[in-house]
């Protein structure tokens, strides 16, 4: 009322003028509202926009952290969306690390096996062991219809031909095109970490050397269910997180020179702080080279083996029990998750059209 | 279309002046304001591109909260230095309107950083002109609230400069 008078309705109007409530609520905000605009006055800065964008482009600060960029989303999905990234981005390491690459890594299957936070210190030593280069950055974008999403993906987006009764209808898409990276080994850069460490970390065994693995993901499209995007009759900050989320990607492709499927898992394995766990249960899947293996940490979340769509998928839910998600593969990789029961997101799988 | 650098440019030119600009709000210093706006700028570009939907709502939000932060931060310094040396303070030289507008200024900074960070946020982004749908967007919440938010935000503000002033 006090910054926008023309917004108050007739009938508003009429209620206000005889109303001495009111207009003392009235009087003592706009009292507030003057004060603080003076409270908060400050001369205006004046700026030189062009020669701190040069002082900036001089600081080597300013270059992408991680060689691609990630999206900005509104400020009240970035919490789950930090989530679903560090899953995703562990989802690739670990199929990266642990997938038999020779002469190629193509799951057609899904299993979970569990995972401990010193598996991952220890993985994550695996980057100072040579040089990641993107060939074709990850580009994910918001398009507007499912028909931009296949545009950018290539692939129709997946149909939920069941929704659990309280998911919004409103579906926000996202697309990815193909992004293919390019991890050298590298024995000089391994040493130079480990000494920088103090910590010794496993030789780079005879032909590893300079080998390469490049590692294809997507093109993916995410659809998330719910009001993304705020409008101005929201009342409350929860809309903006997916009340469900599908996705569909290709499954992801490792191919490699030089280095054989043995030599690499073996090597992998032999990183100090595996745990016993995760090396058995890597060595207990059948046929690794077409198995894309789910890591499970142990601590925050459960998996069960389910059949979704008539193939084996893995279902994974939090301790809490706020949360589950399905994972399977049927030709492309498929993904439905959601703050829903383990049987809802199951059914959504279920009746999913690709 | 454009590339990656010129896309970051473009928004960098666009929305930079609104940056130091909200930044100064709440700091009442020009020099500190522009470090923070470039190091607001900075930030974003070592993660997100600047085509992103979002990105001008991630700006003024980063610009609110680095500031507000600095100026936590300075706070607790200066109650540091008062405490250490009470006497050379009192030997400041300025002339007394001078001192008075300080003061003044001092004691508004001192209040907007015991604000929790959503109600200081919501007085510094719309002080410095960002309309209600611009501070709804860069705070993540609905524009419809932003009305009560402010109101709640000014009078909690008010109170807090009396508190601070009759200590």
């Amino acid at each position: 009322m006090f910054d926008d008078p023309d917004a108050l309705t007739s009938s508003d109007r009429r209620h206000y003028a005889d109303c001495a409530d009111c207009q003392a609520r009235y009087a003592g905000m706009a009292e507030d509202a003057r004060a603080v605009a003076t409270l908060l006055a400050t001369p205006d800065v004046k700026v030189d926009a062009a020669s701190a964008f040069q002082r900036i482009q001089a600081a080597p600060a300013a270059k992408p952290r991680f060689g691609f960029t990630l999206p900005v989303l509104r400020p009240a999905s970035r919490t789950m969306f930090a989530g679903l990234a560090a899953a995703a981005l562990l989802v690739v390491l670990v199929a990266t690390a642990f997938a038999n690459v020779l002469p190629l890594f193509q799951p057609k299957t899904v299993e979970a096996v569990p995972i401990k936070v010193a598996d991952l210190q220890a993985l994550s030593a695996l980057a100072d062991y040579g040089t990641v280069t993107w060939t074709q950055q990850p580009q994910p974008q918001l398009v507007l219809s499912a028909a931009d999403a296949k545009t950018v993906a290539g692939f129709n987006a997946p149909v939920a031909k069941y929704v659990p009764a309280g998911v919004s209808s409103t579906i926000t898409y996202a697309a990815m095109p193909k992004a293919v990276a390019i991890f050298t080994f590298d024995s000089t850069k391994a040493a130079a970490a480990a000494a920088k460490t103090g910590k010794t970390l496993p030789g780079l065994p005879k032909g590893i050397e300079g080998a390469k693995l490049t590692v294809t993901a997507g093109p993916a499209i995410v659809e998330f269910y719910g009001n993304l995007h705020a409008g101005s009759n929201s009342s409350s900050q929860d809309i903006n997180i997916p009340e469900l989320v599908i996705a569909e990607s290709s499954a992801p492709v490792v191919t490699s020179s030089q280095v054989t499927a043995k030599q690499l898992e073996n090597y992998i394995l032999s990183i100090p702080g595996i745990s016993k766990e995760l090396s058995a249960a890597i060595k207990a899947i059948g046929d690794p080279s077409t198995t894309l293996i789910i890591p499970i940490p142990i601590q925050y979340a459960t998996s069960t083996s389910v059949t979704v769509q008539g193939v084996h998928g893995v279902a994974v839910g939090d301790n809490t029990g706020l949360g589950s998600g399905v994972i399977w593969i049927k030709g492309n990789l498929f993904v439905v998750a959601g703050p829903l029961k383990q049987s809802e997101v199951v059914k959504v799988a279920d009746n999913l059209k690709a | 279309m454009k590339s990656r650098e010129e896309a970051f440019e473009a928004l960098f030119k666009s929305e930079y002046a609104r940056v130091a600009g909200i930044a100064n709000r709440v700091l009442a210093d020009p020099h500190e304001a522009e470090d923070v706006a470039q190091e607001v700028f900075i930030n974003f570009h070592r993660l997100h591109s600047a085509s992103a939907q979002f990105a001008p709502a991630w700006l003024h939000r980063a610009a609110a909260h680095t500031a507000l932060n600095r100026l936590r931060g300075r706070r607790r310094r200066e109650k540091r230095e008062q405490a250490q040396a009470p006497e050379e303070a009192s030997r400041t030289v300025d002339p007394q309107r001078m001192l008075e507008v300080n003061e003044d200024r001092r004691a508004v900074r001192a209040a907007l950083a015991r604000l929790a960070p959503k109600p200081a946020s919501v007085l510094v982004l719309r002080a410095s002109g960002l309309s209600y749908a611009e501070v709804a967007e860069a705070l993540g919440v609905g524009t419809g609230q932003i009305g009560t938010l402010l109101r709640r935000a000014e009078a909690a503000l008010r109170k807090e400069v009396t508190r601070g002033t009759s200590i």
